[in-house]
């Protein structure tokens, strides 16, 4: 029977059969003793004191794993570090981005994700190097051919004795097995002609990779190339939404008309809402004007002013003069600094800085007009290539007039802009506007003398000129 | 050969000095260990109940879908979530799953480490529970990003148009990382530990599909010794990384909560409190599985009262560690001296949801305490009422944190109540549709206790040992 096999298949090893763990190892004693190497067991579950019986070796499993998560720790760290800590962009750009005030690299917030990171390398380096290591899967294997080995994943433990060790021997290997205990042997025999794999198994493999490179193929076609249809949208709502942007015309109704009256897609405040931390009813902080003088002789406006403060209503809110009202009442504003501010040495300091801020670049660091922008815009109103009116000096003898211009006058010129000066109201907060009425107060105490008399006489003029509207006009001459 | 009806339950859990307890009874030897694990598997058709309960999982099943696909239509509005209670439901379930999926991987890969054998017979069912409910739990938070069909931005995956990655500064992103990590090794650990298994179901298949899909699974297996030796050190090695990542993964579960500054939420006893009640969930989630495959698919010999005896100890315990975190919560919240921190548990207790404050204390502290009696330790209908109860009450645990501490925080004018939508509803019930139909199929075609595990503790030969 061998022989008739002998031409188509070849003799891989010897089988032996036990019926017990222990029996099993004591004879895997027995081969090793007799000088045989190439040889294996086979049980059912892993069969404990078996590796010295046949002489394993210690795997190299675990320096791999170790070697694949040390590795990792630092991969995991440098990606963090790498996407969002670093701005240098070798293919794809790093994202530094300050988020919450944290640290854009610090251990303990980097600390889960590279744990993460080694455990998740390090369990697939232990899964694939173990069955990398274990030459699996191997799906051709002539002991799957035998019958009775069916029972190695069962109950029944095998040792076979390979014909590739040199102590084999046909006839005197089986006879040591029969001694060291073997309940049966068998053959273990490969078969020769038999060791192509079956032609359907080529076709569905080459279909399935086929199939598999479709999607990732039509992708990277479609990323390489342009398109004349448009874009394609998931969720079409989440890309055009019902809604109205900022600073865009009001939608247009069926019948043509626009939905809100004043074409504008925005609204405004309800009328008489006021902003929180805008209520400002303190008239000597907020306004420069005496409570007394409120009070007095026009609680009517002010009034209105509690009641309403939309937007519409910012040029009559400040109890200024009315435009009728020629003869400005000077005895309206503050001649003191407010109750809430205390004039000391921090305070003017907070009002140099303040000043040299806003009001340096057109009145110049000394207050007397000379700013950069003033410089700038007078040369160029010289040569007819601008209009300007020039910026007014400190120290020029109305300005510094306190019967003309007391402290609340001049904080209402901050807050609200005077002649073809603008507000400044809403970009410095009442504090500050106080802390420079104060420090150009001391500016005019430094006995600086104004500036040219073309300037001085071009100013008053402007001033009575500009007076005359009102000081209604806004028009932008700021930085 | 299993000579002994197998649905007479032995009792085995009497400690007899000087001998270890049998844990595997009713005289099987390694045949009949097989012959047990796999007569189910080998059934011309599974058992008719399997059929209902099959039919009542897949309609409910259905119902996730339907919903999943409303939620993708409508969007997130579909959900009760309001301002200020941004996370609702489906957080409550994401961390109500991870919890239960936890119990797993502890038996197969924290019990391993210590050396306690029990753990071979059940370990394989609860990694098939624990992948099933992470699987359950990933779906919430995916569907919970508002545009799903971006979600790998959630990776860090470099693209030219996006030009930025994830914040790995942030919790939620530790999240992803942790869950899909705990996912992954979990998935790895399970097939690895069932690859031995799958060559039995190879060696005893009768199908021709059959035989080509456990052949290709079972990668070729002979059970050879030089494979074992590796096996076994990839094994160990799993185990030892899997223990830090399953406590890994409910901390930074907690973390999420944790290091927002929400009063109820703001506090350090947060992670370990959580991997407490995830262990409580998780064992409680095996009880309640396996007192009923034990019965339908008679494994009373492999599956003993002693081994239910034993889960039923560690759910007793972590219930008291989570019911004592409930007392510190307060301990702290007073000792703290912050007004907002204060306010915070004592609305829990006696705010506007007292209700499920108070069933969360009921089902996590007071009942388990039955455990103390042995009849209900090892009374396998009882126990399976008194985990339900547990569940439930874990459930209820994550309700109590997530939506009483949103529904009051820093701004009263932005206080609210929190009512679930008729969707919140089916899509909770959906879920343990998704969870049955898996862990149903799984108890069909794969096999249902690590066999060759259960065989490596028995004892042979003369020495018992």
């Amino acid at each position: 029977m061998a022989d008739k096999n002998d031409k188509d298949s070849k003799l891989v090893g010897l089988l032996a059969q036990f019926d017990d763990p222990d029996s099993l190892i004591s004879a895997c004693n027995e081969a090793r003793l007799a000088g045989y190497k190439a040889m294996d067991a086979y049980s059912p579950f892993p069969v404990h004191g078996i590796d010295p019986a046949i002489g394993i070796q210690r795997s190299l499993l675990p320096f791999l794993v170790f070697c694949v998560g040390f590795g990792a720790c630092f991969a995991g760290l440098g990606m963090q570090y790498y996407t969002n800590a670093a701005d240098w962009s070798p293919i794809f750009p790093g994202y530094a981005f300050k988020i919450s005030g944290k640290p854009l690299f610090s251990f303990p917030a980097n600390i889960p994700v590279t744990f993460e990171i080694i455990v998740l390398s390090s369990a697939f380096a232990t899964f694939l190097g173990m069955w990398g290591l274990n030459k699996l899967p191997m799906f051709s294997n002539p002991l799957h051919r035998i019958s009775r080995f069916k029972r190695a994943t069962n109950d029944k433990f095998f040792l076979m004795i390979e014909t590739k060790d040199e102590n084999f021997n046909r006839s005197e290997t089986e006879s040591q097995l029969n001694q060291w205990g073997a309940v049966a042997i068998e053959e273990c025999r490969q078969d020769l002609t038999d060791n192509q794999l079956p032609s359907w198994v080529r076709l569905v493999g080459l279909l399935g990779v086929f199939l598999l490179m479709l999607p990732p193929v039509m992708i990277f076609r479609n990323m390489g190339m342009t398109s004349r249809s448009p874009r394609l949208h998931v969720v079409p709502d989440m890309d055009w939404q019902h809604k109205e942007k900022t600073q865009v015309l009001s939608p247009v109704m069926e019948n043509g008309e626009y939905l809100f009256t004043d074409e504008r897609a925005m609204r405004k405040p309800v009328d008489g809402s006021i902003a929180r931390g805008q209520l400002e009813v303190d008239s000597e902080m907020y306004r420069g004007v005496k409570k007394d003088y409120k009070a007095a002789a026009n609680s009517a406006k002010t009034n209105a002013r509690l009641v309403s403060a939309s937007i519409e209503d910012k040029e009559d809110a400040p109890v200024e003069p009315d435009q009728a009202d020629q003869a400005e009442d000077v005895s309206m504003w503050m001649t003191q600094f407010p109750e809430g501010v205390t004039v000391d040495q921090a305070f003017v300091e907070r009002g140099q800085q303040r000043f040299n801020i806003y009001c340096s670049a057109c009145h110049g660091y000394d207050g007397n007009g000379n700013g950069l922008v003033n410089q700038r815009a007078m040369a160029l109103g010289a040569n007819g290539q601008a209009q300007w009116t020039a910026a007014k000096s400190m120290h020029d003898a109305t300005v510094k007039d306190d019967s003309k211009n007391p402290l609340g006058r001049i904080f209402d010129t901050i807050t609200n802009g005077r002649n073809t000066m603008g507000p400044y109201g809403a970009q410095i907060p009442a504090e500050d506007r106080w802390a420079i009425v104060a420090y150009v107060k001391a500016l005019q105490e430094t006995g600086i003398q104004p500036a040219t008399a073309s300037t001085e006489t071009d100013g008053a003029d402007e001033e009575k000129q500009t007076d005359a509207d009102g000081g209604s006009d806004k028009e932008e001459k700021t930085s | 050969m299993a000579s002994v009806n197998p649905a007479i339950d032995i009792d085995n859990t009497n400690e007899e000095p000087g001998t270890r307890a049998p844990l595997v009874l009713g005289g099987l030897d390694y045949a009949g260990v097989t012959e047990t694990v796999c007569a189910p598997w080998e059934a011309e058709n599974p058992p008719k109940i399997w059929w209902l309960i099959l039919a009542a999982a897949l309609s409910l099943l259905l119902v996730l879908g339907g919903c999943v696909n409303h939620l993708l239509m409508k969007g997130v509005g579909v959900w009760g979530n309001n301002n200020p209670a941004y996370w609702g439901w489906p957080i409550v379930n994401f961390v109500f799953w991870v919890g239960i999926g936890h119990a797993g991987t502890l038996i197969s890969a924290i019990l391993f480490l210590f050396r306690q054998n029990w753990r071979t017979s059940i370990n394989r069912a609860a990694e098939a529970m624990t992948i099933f409910a992470v699987v359950c739990a990933g779906l919430f938070p995916g569907i919970h990003i508002g545009r799903v069909w971006v979600f790998y931005w959630l990776f860090p995956i470099p693209t030219e148009h996006l030009a930025m990655w994830p914040n790995f500064r942030s919790p939620l992103l530790w999240d992803v990382f942790a869950v899909s990590t705990y996912a992954t090794v979990s998935i790895l650990f399970w097939y690895m530990g069932m690859v031995p298994d799958i060559a039995t179901f190879r060696d005893r298949c009768k199908s021709k599909i059959g035989k080509i899909a456990y052949g290709i699974l079972s990668l070729g297996w002979t059970g050879s010794a030089r494979n074992w030796h590796r096996y076994e050190i990839a094994y160990t090695i799993l185990a030892a990384l899997a223990t830090p990542l399953v406590l890994s993964v409910h901390t930074i579960v907690s973390f999420d909560f944790a290091v927002s500054q929400l009063p109820g939420w703001h506090t350090t006893i947060f992670p370990p409190y959580f991997v407490a009640g995830a262990i409580f969930s998780g064992f409680a989630a095996v009880v309640t599985l396996l007192v009923p495959a034990r019965a339908l698919y008679g494994l009373q010999n492999l599956i003993t009262l002693r081994h239910l005896e034993n889960m039923n100890k560690i759910i007793m315990a972590t219930g008291m560690m989570v019911g004592t975190a409930y007392g510190i919560e307060f301990f702290i919240a007073w000792y703290s001296g912050v007004p907002n921190e204060q306010f915070a548990f004592i609305n829990r207790a006696f705010g506007n949801f007292w209700w499920a404050y108070w069933i969360m204390v009921t089902c996590n502290v007071v009942i388990p305490q039955l455990f103390w009696f042995k009849w209900c330790r090892t009374t396998p209908w009882f126990m399976v009422i008194v985990c339900i109860f547990v569940n439930i009450g874990m459930w209820f645990e994550r309700f109590v944190i997530t939506i009483t501490s949103l529904c009051r925080d820093f701004i009263p004018s932005s206080w609210a109540y929190f009512h679930p939508t008729g969707i919140d509803i089916m899509m909770l019930i959906g879920s343990f549709g998704l969870f049955t139909t898996l862990f149903l199929l799984f108890c069909r075609f794969l096999p249902v206790i690590a066999m060759a595990e259960v065989k490596s503790i028995m004892p042979h030969g003369d020495d018992h040992h």
